[in-house]
């Protein structure tokens, strides 16, 4: 007996074993439809008695096991159930003969015997047979269960003949010694008259007594009849057989504990549970008693003696087990013992003790076993420890028999196999193959087993020739176990991850294993690992900006209160996901993640973009090159939004390795985001503007360097203007409908006089609507005038001449300088230090504001600003005025002292006088003759008196005008020949 | 002789066993005590699970011989905050008696029990104390 049945469990003992076999050509799958309605008749209640009669059916014994069957009866094939199939009836003799010569194989041990014959049209000669069954096909075999049932009866007839027979039988002399088959040398020439010798044969009988009564359904008698044997047998020293008696008792007592039976798993014994019979037993266990005499209190007081208590159960399980410890030819014996033990201790939830009686059995020698018989056992034993509880050590030898599967004495590895086993070991080493599991907290279960575990399901999946099945859980791998593996170790799980990815990219679709396993994909989120997100706004020139009513419109629609802490509440929900700025429909849009490689080598991310939903996205994949151990590094991810409508960043994609994986930014709680959600906006022109003038690093001081598209300088002598051309250029792909052009003079503590900025956007706007590619021109005028009349300290001391321009307030420096010194102290100490860099500074912005196309509609537009820098030089001083009478009364001579500040030479001219030339730094007299007029004669030209609301105002405006009329009168013009400039003086304006 | 301790995350706060620390010498082959000790959990389980329902509190923190394999002895000790300790020792090795194991086992807990205390310590995290190391380095050097 070499072959262990696994299954085995202790209830099997009162069991008769069935044989059902296949005789000549039956088809596989229409024997095991009727092998299954047979089994299904498992257990069969005896007429006239209230016994049960439990039958276990085999497909395939072998006979050496048969041959212990006197050792424990249950071992003992009883009854046989031939099915075949015979088409005619002149075939019927060669399948009669095939049927006894089966019937032969158990010959010594059968008591009845059963032929099913399917498929016979016709009549049979031969007379009716008991033991034959004819049906016309498989189908029509409605009687298989009764027949059966019929058949069970008669084996009940003849086990109760025997067991009757047997137990009468102690009155006889002589009593046969039964043995088991290695025993059977033993015993030649043994001294059979011996009291001994006597013994040791009525100890067995009892023995084998015990197990009729046990499979007959005779409880009582069963434990009393194993009682009596161990009496006898341990005066002998009969091990073997004291350990199969012991193991008898335990049996019967289990039986009586635990009615449900303790193989748990077993479907066919699981109905019985159920049934009123089983019932009846557990709460009035007299109602069986032998010969079904009705049970009166005497049987059962004798049964709770003689039955074992459950913690005795194992007491006796462990000294049966020892016994059959001593001998080496019943290791099978041994071994189902220690299974049935575990089995009965899952039960009793003794989890400790059932862990020793395994770790005993994995010590049992049962010889040489096959490779297929240890993976059984491994298998066996796996699932006895995922019986009691002991997940990891189940796992344990689910691993050891996935690594006999492949061992290398098998000439056809198993890797199928082996990798199925593999897989079931997984729950046991706390690991799934879903990476979320992992995603959060800290480290679940053992690293170091679950690496090595990985490491053999890629490996058994590259051999099964599934490589698609080694990327993913090589990528398992390498996502969840990076923080545990060695350098070394990442490098080479890279490599061999590249090797395989090379025949077989890695993907994001869940594989399904052909046993509807299903794994799930494995985003390489730590590969490069991301920090955050952060969505950008598009640069200032071309972000849209609402048009101001519909914007005041949606605020008073939000609400009509300032504050509400009900809408605070709800805006910061909203906060986390919405950003207050809007991206355009066709411009390209960046998202910036901060990423670092934690690899201890250069990580070379492929075809890495974001992945969003809302809009139609057209995202443009990057690649990066990250070094080793890299600290944080920004990345900016590009894309361009197709349509409008709200965008949600969802994660990035990227491709490591050959893996392409999909990171969604909901999975990575360790990824700071500012949000995710952003308005696309209808797709608006784009304006791009270049001027004749240089640009300039300048900014104009409140305005950010982002703000301003770009900006111009120049340098310009005071009062001289010059020419800025602007050209416009539609680079975008809608057309622009309008264009507004502002501009807003910033920095200024000076006064400037007169326009600084001066522009004609009639000419521009004719253009309109600016095609793409189309440009348009624009001129500004940029003029200079600026008082620099503070500046007296650079002028040599004036003498006032005490004549004047009498009682007339002149809009020049001349004027201030008539003024008392105290005056002008307070103006020159408030102009500070522009005083001593003798270069003033003139800062402007100027804004285009332009819009088309469908962002018009929705009532947005851009702007783009462009910063003018003039930096402002003197050019020349009135130091002194004086007047004299000319010939005429109505004229009169104006003297003008006029220094030139410049390091040029200079000219000046005037109305009714010659040039005067002045060398740098040189003061000269200029004489003008001019006609006399009276301030308060002016008409009141371009004064809208309600424009002005203070009296200084008026009389700045007055003096203005007055300005301009000396100025037209005197028309003064100075030219500065060596830089060919020539521009009228604006200092007298 | 082979002293192999391991610590465990206590159970209360951190349902997944993995381990803290983990020291062996010599340090070849050392997967397989990786596996000894992984299924020894089970028997630290049972234990502690079927103590646990008699005497809650008054428990025997030293859970004595685990089980012994062909080679090894492994021995088990479990905190009040089931923080799990075990250690395997070489079966031939027959100086080593319960009561040094006790012993050991008390100074590992000692130990552990400071590196708890360290504020920059984040229970949970594999234990890299220097002191903790000394301690076990100690005892594998003295029973060797």
């Amino acid at each position: 007996m070499s072959v262990p049945d696994y299954m085995q469990c202790a209830e099997d003992h009162q069991t008769v074993l069935v044989v059902v076999q296949p005789v000549g050509i039956v088809p596989e799958d229409q024997f095991f439809k009727i092998y299954k309605r047979i089994a299904s008749v498992s257990q069969v209640s005896i007429r006239d008695s209230q016994r049960l009669l439990y039958i276990r059916y085999r497909h395939h014994y072998l006979p050496e096991n048969n041959e212990w069957g006197d050792f424990q009866t249950h071992r003992k094939v009883v009854g046989l159930v031939c099915i075949t199939t015979c088409g005619a009836a002149k075939d019927w003799p060669q399948t009669a003969e095939r049927f006894h010569g089966q019937k032969e194989v158990y010959s010594s041990t059968l008591y009845d015997s059963r032929l099913l014959v399917f498929g016979l049209q016709g009549e049979i000669a031969e007379q009716q047979r008991t033991d034959v069954a004819f049906y016309p096909s498989f189908e029509e075999c409605a009687d298989v269960e009764r027949r059966v049932e019929d058949f069970v009866e008669s084996i009940f007839i003849v086990l109760e003949s025997k067991r009757l027979d047997r137990a009468t039988d102690k009155s006889g002399d002589k009593i046969q010694l039964l043995c088991v088959p290695f025993e059977k040398k033993d015993f030649v020439g043994l001294d059979t008259d011996s009291r001994h010798y006597k013994k040791r044969c009525q100890g067995r009988m009892r023995k084998h007594v015990g197990d009729l009564c046990l499979q007959a359904g005779m409880l009582q008698d069963a434990l009393v009849h194993y009682h009596m044997a161990v009496e006898l047998l341990r005066a002998v020293n009969d091990f073997l057989w004291l350990g199969a008696a012991l193991e008898g008792l335990c049996s019967a007592s289990v039986i009586f504990h635990y009615p449900g039976g303790t193989a748990g798993k077993t479907a066919a014994r699981k109905p019985s549970i159920s049934q009123p019979a089983d019932a009846s037993k557990r709460h009035r266990p007299g109602a069986l008693t032998a010969n079904g005499i009705s049970a009166d209190t005497s049987t059962e007081i004798g049964r709770a003696k003689n039955c074992l208590s459950p913690e005795d159960i194992i007491d006796k399980y462990k000294e049966a087990i020892s016994y059959y410890g001593k001998y080496k030819n019943a290791g099978v014996i041994e071994l189902e013992a220690c299974v049935k033990a575990v089995r009965v201790l899952a039960i009793q939830k003794r989890a400790r003790e059932a862990s020793e009686f395994l770790q005993n059995a994995v010590y049992i020698n049962l010889g040489q076993l096959s490779e297929e018989e240890k993976i059984q056992r491994y298998s066996i034993l796996s699932e006895l420890y995922e019986l009691i509880g002991f997940h990891r050590k189940s796992a344990f030898f689910k691993r050891v028999a996935a690594m006999q599967c492949v061992a290398p004495t098998i000439p056809e590895p198993g890797w199928r196999a082996c990798y199925k086993l593999l897989l079931e070991t997984l729950p046991g080493y706390s690991l799934s193959l879903d990476p979320k599991d992992f995603s959060k907290g800290s480290h679940r279960g053992w690293a170091a087993v679950q690496m090595r575990l990985l490491h053999e399901l890629v490996y058994a999946s590259r051999r099964m020739g599934n490589p698609g099945l080694s990327v993913r859980h090589l990528s398992f791998l390498l996502q969840t176990m990076l923080d545990f593996l060695s350098d070394q170790e990442k490098k080479e799980v890279t490599q061999s991850l590249e090797n395989y990815t090379s025949k077989c990219p890695g993907g994001m679709e869940v594989i399904t294993l052909s046993d509807g396993l299903k794994l799930p994909p494995v985003p390489f989120t730590k590969l490069p690992i991301v920090r955050s997100v952060k969505l950008l706004n598009l640069p200032a020139s071309l972000r849209p900006h609402k048009v101001k009513c519909l914007l005041e419109q949606n605020v008073s629609t939000a609400s009509p209160f300032i504050y509400s802490p009900i809408i605070m509440h709800n805006r910061g929900e909203e906060r986390c996901k919405k950003i207050d700025f809007q991206w355009v429909q066709g411009d390209v849009c960046e998202v910036q993640l901060m990423v670092y490689n934690p690899m201890p080598y250069e990580l070379r991310v492929e075809n890495m973009g974001l992945l969003t939903s809302g809009v139609e996205f057209e995202s443009l994949p990057a690649a990066l090159s990250l070094p080793a151990e890299s600290g944080l590094y920004p990345v900016t991810l590009v894309g361009v939004p197709r349509t409008a409508g709200n965008i949600t960043v969802n994660g990035y994609h990227t491709s490591v390795f050959g893996v392409s994986s999909d990171c969604l930014l909901e999975g990575l709680p360790s990824v700071k985001t500012s949000g995710c959600l952003v308005e696309v906006i209808p797709s608006l022109p784009r304006l791009q503007l270049s001027t004749s003038l240089p640009r300039s690093a300048h900014t104009p001081q409140p305005m950010s360097k982002e703000q301003l598209s770009s900006s111009v300088s120049v340098q310009l002598f005071n009062g001289e203007e010059q020419q800025l051309t602007i050209t416009l250029e539609n680079i975008g792909s809608e057309d622009i409908e309008s264009l507004e052009l502002t501009s807003k003079t910033v920095n200024t503590k000076d006064k400037v006089f007169g326009r600084f900025l001066s522009w004609d956007l009639e000419e521009a706007l004719r253009h309109l609507p600016l095609k793409p590619g189309q440009t348009v021109t624009l001129s500004i005028s940029i003029k200079v005038k600026l008082d620099f009349s503070g500046q007296e300290n650079l002028l040599p001391d004036l003498n006032d001449d005490g004549i004047s321009v009498t009682g007339l307030p002149i809009s020049s420096p001349l004027r201030q300088l008539l003024k008392p010194r105290a005056e002008n102290k307070a103006v020159s100490s408030e102009s500070g230090k522009a005083e001593y860099s003798h270069i003033k500074t003139l800062e402007a912005v100027l804004n285009f504001k332009y819009t088309g196309g469908a962002g018009k509609v929705e009532g947005y537009y851009r702007e783009l600003s462009l910063g003018v820098h003039v930096d402002v030089e003197p050019s020349v001083f009135f130091t002194r005025v004086s007047t004299l009478p000319a010939t005429s009364t109505r004229q009169c001579h104006l003297l003008l002292d006029i220094f030139n500040p410049t390091e040029h030479e200079l000219t000046v001219s005037a109305k009714n006088s010659k040039d005067l030339v002045l060398h740098p730094s040189e003061c000269q007299r200029l004489a003008i003759q001019v006609d006399k007029f009276d301030f308060e004669s002016l008409p009141q030209l371009y004064q809208e008196p309600a424009s002005f609301s203070s009296p200084k105002q008026l009389e700045e405006e007055r003096q203005h005008a007055q300005g301009c009329q000396i100025n037209s009168k005197l028309d003064i013009c100075w030219s500065i020949i060596s830089l060919q400039s020539d521009y009228r003086d604006c200092m007298v304006a | 002789m082979l002293p192999f301790t391991v610590y465990f995350s206590p159970d209360v706060f951190f349902p997944q066993n993995y381990p803290l620390y983990i020291r062996s010498v010599p340090s070849q082959n050392e997967l397989k005590f990786h596996y000894t000790v992984h299924t020894s959990l089970d028997v630290v389980e049972e234990k502690v699970s079927a103590v646990g329902k008699s005497l809650a509190d008054q428990r025997e923190l030293y859970l004595g011989l685990l089980y012994p394999t062909e080679d090894y002895k492994v021995y088990g000790y479990v905190t009040n905050s089931k923080v799990k300790f075990v250690i395997v020792v070489d079966s031939s090795n027959t100086s080593l008696r319960d009561n040094e194991i006790r012993s050991m086992f008390r100074k590992l807990h000692n130990s552990f029990t400071d590196v708890m205390c360290n504020p920059f310590y984040n229970p949970g995290d594999p234990i890299l104390s220097k002191a903790f190391n000394g301690i076990v380095s100690g005892m594998m050097v003295q029973t060797s």
